[in-house]
């Protein structure tokens, strides 16, 4: 009865052969894909109407788009960085991984910096939370995508300083890997986000 | 990275070196003691099934003390006993009790009791996720039911439809505890619903193909998709309510031009499934007990799984059914009609299937089975009523009034309620070690059926009087009187069966010790299913070894052969067959006081967003300091506990040596120290 | 086969009686609401009815099928406890393919059936006519095509009626052009017309109901429904009940519709399309008070007006007595919903407070100056109002407040509500009546 010891960082053969963690993280993202569904859906209801209690006649009156393209732009790229640190973890570089893990958390506090001065402006042009409907359904659904974002930062820092003591080798690539998913994950609702909200004109 | 845990598999010995695990320094690793504070710290699927079992029969009888409330302000025209006011409140929060802190999580205690004894695992995927999702659940419902003491309960219907639930029209703080609690069960169901998911489809042992489990595990695999799908819709809708309120967003403010429909889209999208989130675990049940006691297998095992898988699928075309008179346009209407006539096929083969099981059985019509067969009949009339509303035009007549009422309990009670107590009788003596008594139980079931269609088969005749929903009065005149009394006294009596349900726990106990508390054995139904090849109650480590699986209803072919005339014939005995539980060797996932600290955050947070933001500090610094601990505390604490069974307090020691374990995150390691004590 | 025990048997007795009085839902006479049976009045709500009597039939048949295998399972396949033997085992079996495709199929096939009948009603209830009554509307005659538009409020029914040819499809209920004619809680129309529906809300969501005559239909701020329609085959009256929980008083908010012949039709129009009918001292003390001066009222009448115009007028609309001093956005700054019943013909209706109350006594005939004083003295004892202001910012109201009239001031005004006329017909007062 008494078999080896249970290897607790070891990976016990699953049925499906996908890890327990990734497969939660993956169930974790199909929820919240119907998160941003709603809040997307409840967007495009009210996208109209930003007319409403302002002098803007439609988004494209407040948009700067260069500058918010340039800001997913840099968050997209930090999904390459993402990628480069997996594969740096995965090789048992722990150097490199620890620096492509700073550097995708980096161009991710830069696409929430952006995200914060955008709002600023926004703000200063009269457009405030309680504005009009467009208002509260475009700064809780880009700002639901923010939270995301900071969340994932948080994991990338806590998995980069969590890792100290006990190093960042490769037996550390699947919490890498599920944070890179994550991090993906939310990359590419902001494709759709930005879509939705910046690209597509109304009318 | 709170999810981050590794399972265990069964059959593998432990690895053991004394480790003291403190990962902030003051909380020591909880020990298994035998004591309440177990209750607290435990992982163990078992006993949070338990727990949540305990919880759902606790707001039960608050639900059920609302809804006498409620049939005593009916039983007569003109009642004045509640104030318009109250009996508003006192509606939504039956409402709201019942389905989120009753139905919901007494399925997730059959759910989790017994899904990974049904498909041979030792516990979920995540035992500390496990713990953090009840408390979490039960930390919510204490909060919305903490309403009636801050200033009264939400007072829009459990609906809640937009925009009589803006603070315009409902100033009290009632609709926010509505939604934040509801806001923090739905986290409390969304962790569940990925654990018991990752459990299912990744810890089967050998042989468990998908299809060898039984219907009550894949009917609550497809709950479990259903709530991880439907939570984020219903949490959105109410994320957007309590900035609404809170925070003067518009989303629901007609006079900024919002669009009201948008909540009832919403809500139903999560609602309609929703609905079959809380009946298919009791089909599960159902399909479970009718077998056992008609001495055959399911009748169309396959039917039986996919018209579940169809239903689940199904139940997300329909939601705009609840939504037939909102003039959403008739294109609209015609169509969810149509999708809401077919969802009844499945629906249709599930029944005749269990029909064709009773068929040409061996039938015994103990307390569990009667349950079993009364849900049968039962939800027959809830779902033919179902099909009238799917009627789009009748609907126009039907909904909103007593009709949708009676139709929903001959769903909710008749169906999933009295599959639970099915369940209650089936499971009983493996949960606890000792049976029901039965005699009690036929009372308690007798009692259930008539007080049930005492009080909502008038409601059919009622509703198509044209008795609307929600009023707290009615004049006399539109031949409401006579219904109304009869629908009031079969209340009482359903208060009484369960009351004789709640005494025949207490009876049963009393009776068993008194008997010298016999064990009922592995086996007492002569069952199929994997739950029953281990003792009763279940030891703390489920199985001894992993179970190699064969086929469908495993157990029973162990115990059953046929013979040259293909009759079926005994070739072992279910003690022969069962494992005794008596392995001490079994290494167990660890206990942890995070789940409930981190759990604790939560309400905090929330009365802090509707009293005082300052509190919200507090609320999240708790949040931060249970993520932070459980983090840094390891899943699987090598020394804290072991499969030691109460009776069994003889140490092997090869499995204290068979070799330790290295902490990553550095802590103490005191090795040579003894395991556990028993006291 | 054993026997059934006597408790059983019983209880299956009491099952049966509670199935039979399901089928006997239909037969109470009694039930002004009841949406099947012999009082409907209109074409659609009797093709509903007798479509859904034939689903009932239906029901019932696959639930006595499925209630009969059950029992005739109980009764022959059950073995008592104490009888079960260790090797009694049926043959095992697990399923049969052609079967279950069989009695998948079958109710497949039988919701087809009813899901062609289902779509054919279905656009017939969402069609509507075009059909046209000439009316004499003050000076003129029109061409009416019948429509009126049902507005819900906390909680009241207002119905505007719309003579001229203007477009009643307006997102908002505040964007539709000023009606010609304004009432609440009782809806009058002619009889053997359709009458088209455009229901929507000021504040919450309600619904509209008149069982006898259709199905409901939610009044939604912000939106007006698709098409609705409802038509009386006979002249009567007919019950309703908002039937969308909208908070404090849903219960108590109720409507009624009056069918009236053609020429009784004309008559209530022409007499609604008037001002309230004053003496010439009364009409000359309104002008003068309407010119800015401020003469001493001499009688009750006149008193009942200068009390009006002080306390009831910035809610309540009342021609000719005090509309210079009514407009919508000054009640839109007092009332969440921005509208108060138009009281300018009070006593030509039967029922006021939402419904509930009886303007005349369908006893006596007599006017209800009880209850009008009750109401008057303080509302929140005829019906549950809110009547504090909304929230710090915003101090609104949703109800009727208590404006603590004196006596005499009651007295007065009771006496003006009650010569607002022109008094309804006996059979109509008996009818309607409430309670």
């Amino acid at each position: 009865m008494v078999d080896a010891a249970v290897g607790l960082e070891e990976h016990h053969e699953t049925n499906t052969g996908i890890s327990n963690n990734k497969l939660a993280m993956w169930l974790f993202l199909a929820s919240d894909c119907l998160l941003f569904g709603a809040l997307i859906s409840t967007f495009l209801l009210y996208r109209t109407n930003i007319s409403d209690n302002t002098p803007f006649t439609a988004p494209s009156d407040v948009f700067d788009i260069p500058f918010t393209s340039l800001s997913s732009f840099v968050l997209l790229m930090s999904s390459l960085t993402m990628v480069l640190a997996l594969s740096a973890v995965n090789r048992d570089d722990q150097r490199n991984g620890r620096i492509w893990l700073l550097t995708t958390a980096l161009l991710g506090m830069v696409f929430i910096g952006g995200q914060v001065y955008e709002f600023s402006i926004f703000r200063a042009e009269g457009l405030g939370y309680s504005t009009n409907t467009w208002t509260s359904a475009f700064y809780t659904l880009t700002g639901f995508h923010g939270v995301h974002v900071s969340v994932g930062i948080l994991l990338l820092l806590g998995t980069v300083f969590g890792t100290r003591k006990s190093g960042l080798g490769k037996e550390k690539a699947q919490t890498v890997e599920l944070v890179g998913l994550y991090w993906h994950f939310v990359d590419i609702v902001w494709v759709i986000i930005f879509t939705v909200i910046y690209l597509i004109p109304i009318g | 990275m709170a999810i981050i845990e590794e399972p265990l598999a069964i059959g593998s010995g432990d690895a053991v070196s004394e480790t003291v695990d403190r990962p902030l320094g003051d909380l020591t690793r909880p020990q298994i003691s035998h004591t309440w504070r177990d209750w607290l710290s435990t992982v163990d699927h078992k006993k949070i099934g338990i727990m949540y079992g305990a919880a759902a029969l606790f707001f039960f009888v608050i639900g059920g003390a609302e809804a006498l409330l409620i049939r005593l302000q009916l039983a007569t025209p003109n009642g004045t006993l509640l104030s318009p006011d109250v009996y508003n409140q006192v509606f939504t929060m039956h409402g709201v009790t019942m389905i989120f802190l009753v139905a919901m999580p007494m399925a997730a205690a059959f759910a989790n009791y017994l899904l990974p004894l049904q498909i041979g695992a030792r516990d979920v995927a995540f035992p500390r996720l496990n713990a953090l999702s009840f408390w979490v659940f039960l930390f919510g419902g204490l909060f919305l039911n903490s309403a009636w003491l801050l200033g009264g309960g939400a007072d829009g219907g459990w609906f809640n439809y937009a925009p009589n639930s803006t603070v315009t029209f409902s100033p009290s703080h009632g609709i926010d505890f509505y939604a934040l609690g509801l806001q923090i069960t739905g986290i409390a169901s969304l962790m569940s619903a990925i654990n018991l998911i990752t459990t299912v489809l990744n810890m089967r042992p050998k042989g468990m193909t998908m299809f060898r489990m039984p219907v009550f595990t894949w009917m609550n695999l497809v709950v479990q998709f259903l709530l991880l799908f439907a939570v984020p819709v219903i949490s959105v809708a109410l994320f957007e309510l309590t900035f609404d309120r809170l925070f003067d967003a518009n989303f629901f403010n007609t006079e900024a031009g919002a669009d009201p429909l948008l909540w009832q889209h919403l809500f139903w999208i999560f609602g309609h499934p929703e609905v079959y989130i809380l009946i298919l675990p009791s089909f599960g049940i159902v399909s479970e007990v009718i077998p056992v006691f008609s001495r055959k297998p399911i009748f169309g095992y396959s039917f039986m799984v996919f018209s579940g898988i169809a239903i689940g699928f199904m139940g997300w075309g329909v939601w705009a059914h609840h939504m037939f008179v909102s003039g959403i346009g008739p294109i609209s209407v015609a169509a969810f009609s149509l999708s809401t006539m077919f969802i009844a096929v499945p629906t249709g083969v599930k029944i005749l299937n269990w029909l064709a099981t009773i068929w040409g059985g061996r039938l015994r019509f103990t307390t569990a089975m009667l349950f079993a067969v009364g849900v049968v009949s039962m939800f027959t009339i809830g779902g033919l009523s179902g099909v009238t509303h799917s009627i789009a035009p009748a609907d126009t007549q039907q909904t909103d009034t007593y009709y949708i009422v009676a139709h929903f309990y001959y769903v909710i009670f008749g169906g999933t309620l009295l599959g639970f107590f099915a369940g209650f009788y089936f499971w009983w003596p493996k949960m606890f070690g000792y049976m029901l008594n039965e005699r009690v139980g036929k009372w308690n079931f007798w009692l259930q059926i008539v007080g049930f269609n005492l009080t909502f088969g008038p409601m059919h005749i009622l509703g198509l009087q044209g008795m609307s929903r929600r009023i707290d009065s009615y004049d006399k005149g539109f031949g409401f009187e006579l219904w109304n009394l009869v629908a009031t006294v079969g209340a009482f009596i359903i208060a009484a069966s369960v009351a004789l349900f709640l005494v025949n726990i207490a009876i049963s106990r009393r009776q068993w010790k008194a008997a010298g508390s016999p064990n009922p054995g592995p086996d007492p139904w002569d069952s199929r299913s994997l739950e029953w090849m281990t003792a009763s109650p279940t030891p703390e480590h489920n199985f001894d070894e992993e179970i190699e699986v064969e086929g469908l209803d495993e157990f029973w072919h162990r115990k059953y052969g046929y013979d040259e005339n293909h009759h079926v014939v005994r070739i072992a005995t279910a003690e022969e067959v069962a494992q005794d539980g008596s392995n001490t060797n079994v290494h167990l996932p660890s206990p942890s006081y995070f789940p409930i600290l981190l759990a604790a955050g939560f309400p905090i947070i929330a009365y802090g967003l509707i009293f005082s933001l300052w509190l919200c500090i507090p609320g999240a610094a708790l949040l931060v300091y249970g993520m932070v601990g459980w983090i840094f505390e390891h899943p699987d604490d090598p020394n804290a506990a072991h499969g030691h069974d109460h009776d069994h307090d003889d140490d092997d020691p090869d499995a204290i040596e068979s070799g330790g374990e290295e902490e990553d995150q550095g802590e103490l390691v005191v090795a040579g120290a003894t395991t556990e004590t028993e006291a | 086969m054993t026997p059934i025990s006597p408790a059983i048997r019983k209880a299956l007795r009491l099952l049966a009686v509670v199935v039979v009085a399901f089928v006997l839902a239909s037969c109470a006479d009694d039930a002004e609401l009841d949406t099947l049976g012999e009082q409907l009045a209109g074409p659609e709500a009797r093709d509903i009815g007798s479509f859904m009597t034939w689903i009932l039939w239906i029901c019932y048949l696959v639930f006595a099928i499925v209630l009969g295998i059950t029992l005739y399972a109980w009764k022959n396949f059950r073995i008592k406890t104490d009888d079960y033997e260790e090797g009694d085992w049926p043959e095992q079996v697990h399923g049969n393919t052609t079967a279950e495709l069989a009695w998948t199929a079958a109710p497949a096939i039988l919701l087809a059936v009813v899901a062609v009948f289902t779509l054919g009603l279905h656009s017939s209830l969402n069609s509507t006519d075009d059909n046209a009554i000439s009316l004499v509307v003050g000076e003129e005659t029109v061409a009416w095509e019948p429509e009126v538009v049902v507005v819900g409020q906390q909680w009241w029914w207002e119905y505007q009626y719309h003579f001229g040819d203007v477009d009643l499809v307006a997102k908002r209920v505040e964007n539709l052009p000023a009606a010609d004619l304004t009432t609440a809680t009782q809806m009058v129309i002619p009889v053997g017309m359709e009458i088209e529906l455009e229901i929507t809300s000021r504040d919450v969501i309600h619904s509209h109901w008149i069982p006898s005559l259709n199905g409901k239909r939610d009044a939604v701020p912000g939106r007006q429904s698709a098409p609705w329609k409802i038509q009386a085959d006979e002249p009567g009256v007919y019950f309703g009940q908002c039937t969308e929980f909208c908070g404090l008083s849903h219960s108590r908010m109720r409507m009624q519709v009056i069918a009236l012949p053609m020429d009784q039709f004309q008559a209530w129009v022409t007499a609604q399309m008037e001002g309230v009918a004053l003496d010439a001292a009364d009409q000359a003390y309104v002008d003068a008070l309407v010119a800015g001066d401020t003469p001493t009222p001499e009688n009750s009448t006149q008193r009942a007006i200068a009390t009006f115009r002080g306390k009831c007028a910035s809610c309540h609309l009342m021609e000719n007595v005090a509309d210079d001093l009514w407009s919508s956005e000054r009640v839109a700054e007092q009332l969440v919903s921005g509208v108060a019943p138009n009281l300018t013909h009070f006593s030509s209706r039967t029922t006021f407070a939402g419904g509930i109350r009886n303007v005349w006594d369908p006893d006596t005939g007599l006017f209800n100056a009880n209850d009008v004083r009750s109401w008057l003295q303080n509302p929140e004892s005829i019906k549950a109002n809110y009547t504090e202001p909304v929230s710090e910012g915003d101090s609104r109201m949703r109800g009727m407040p208590n404006l603590g009239l004196s006596t005499q001031e009651i007295d007065d005004l009771v006496a003006l509500l009650e010569s607002t006329g022109p008094k309804p017909s006996p059979e109509i007062i008996t009818e309607t009546g409430v309670e």
